[in-house]
């Protein structure tokens, strides 16, 4: 039976957090990077245990490569084809970004040219994929640290017009709006005033922090105050979507990371997912 | 040349100077790739971490690695500490414990510093860091040192 839609709020799977996934009894869902999955999509013992709680889980991509100017990979597709059906996924996630080029790695996501040609180019990827998976396709924008000098939209005509045009839905990253919208210099709740929030899937939230004027969004630091203001922002424009916590190392002691999603959940107007009583 | 030619061309020089060392394209902020490019880096040697915890114990982490790694293409966590400890080894800069580590996935892997990493089928002996490691089975076993300290 297919897993509910993403609600609440959520904690990112990783591996050195499972032992505290037992003590999250308001979990509904999670999500998990689509790579460290084994080849056949199924997942390790305690995502499936998990999963026969009822937590909808979630298969994250980050190697798809959908705005890479060389030919998607279909056995990248079918894979995440097949995680989605062994998880029994409402949606599958991705980003819209880069990987890799000319035969080189580079071992994150990248920003791609905002141009016109890139749309083209996207809607034309994101058609071929949504083609072959079984489930409804979310699209997270990333986190930047530079942009092209090619760029010919702003971010909210460029994110609009290839939802439109695909169908797909938005995996809104809250932290990378963030950190895109300080590192420009602008205002973050002008791109949540155009974007199409009624095609938000869910929300991302992680910390980040200040490294020589530049934010970075580092998934290690704790959620800053600027981005549950952001959540909240978010939140007070539509009903509040499915949103969770990212974390990916300096994992801190267990109160800390349940006062965290404590305070997301505040944000969103969500109930408490700890089991730990409201002050 | 084609659109996509181009992309594929401007894409694959950006990703170069990121990750493998060459120039900044043109029209770039220098500053913020700088930053990105040190980002990465960063990203990188934790992933070498993860899969080489010994390594990153005894080798300044991640500053001898991320010297190292500047101008050479990420390869994944397993094969960037393959190469990484193997160069080492070769300057003769790899401390012990970390050469037992190494000797342990040699044991484990066949790995030609060409071709991706293969588990090793057949037993293999190895020795590194003062000890012999014997794989049988798929495991790795400490059998027994060659020489004091």
């Amino acid at each position: 039976m297919t897993a509910g839609w993403p609600s609440g709020v959520g904690l990112g799977w990783r591996p050195e957090l499972a032992g505290l996934f037992d003590e999250l009894p308001g979990l509904r869902f999670t999500e998990v990077i689509a790579e460290s999955l084994a080849s056949s999509g199924a997942p390790p013992a305690p995502l499936a245990a998990l999963r026969e709680r009822g937590v909808t889980v979630i298969p994250h991509g980050v190697r798809l490569s959908l705005g890479g100017a060389e030919p998607l990979e279909p056995a990248r597709i079918d894979f995440l084809a097949r995680c989605a059906e062994s998880l029994e996924a409402p949606l599958v996630s991705e980003h819209i970004a880069f990987v890799r080029a000319g035969g080189i790695e580079a071992g994150h996501l990248l920003p791609v040219p905002r141009t016109r040609d890139m749309v083209d180019l996207l809607v034309r990827n994101i058609r071929q994929v949504r083609a072959s998976l079984p489930v409804p396709l979310a699209l997270e924008p990333i986190a930047a640290l530079f942009d092209w000098p090619d760029d010919e939209l702003d971010e909210a005509d460029f994110l609009t017009e290839i939802v439109d045009r695909t169908d797909a839905l938005l995996l809104l990253d809250v932290a990378n709006a963030y950190a895109n919208a300080r590192n420009r210099g602008d205002d973050p709740t002008v791109l949540l005033d155009r974007l199409p929030l009624e095609r938000i899937g869910y929300v991302h939230v992680a910390g980040g922090s200040e490294h020589e004027g530049l934010y970075h969004d580092t998934h290690t630091d704790p959620t800053p105050h600027e981005v549950l203001d952001l959540v909240r922002a978010l939140c007070g424009r539509r009903p509040a979507p499915g949103s969770m916590l990212e974390r990916d190392g300096g994992y801190p002691p267990k109160a800390e990371l349940y006062a965290e999603l404590d305070a997301i959940a505040a944000a969103a107007g969500h109930p408490r997912i700890t089991g730990t009583a409201h002050p | 040349m084609t659109d996509c030619q181009d992309l594929a061309a401007k894409q694959a020089a950006l990703v170069a100077a990121l990750v493998a060392g060459a120039p900044v394209p043109d029209g770039f902020d220098r500053r913020r790739v700088a930053a990105a490019r040190q980002a990465l880096l960063r990203k990188r040697a934790g992933e070498v971490a993860r899969a080489w915890p010994v390594l990153a114990a005894e080798c300044e982490w991640p500053g001898w690695f991320t010297e190292w790694a500047a101008d050479r293409s990420p390869r994944g966590g397993l094969r960037d500490g393959f190469d990484f400890a193997r160069w080492l080894r070769s300057m003769g800069r790899l401390p012990d414990v970390a050469a037992a580590e190494l000797a342990t996935r040699e044991a484990l892997w066949w790995y030609d510093g060409q071709a991706p990493p293969r588990r090793r089928r057949l037993p293999a002996l190895r020795q590194g860091g003062g000890f012999w490691i014997l794989q049988a089975l798929g495991r790795a076993h400490r059998i027994r040192g060659w020489q004091a300290g």
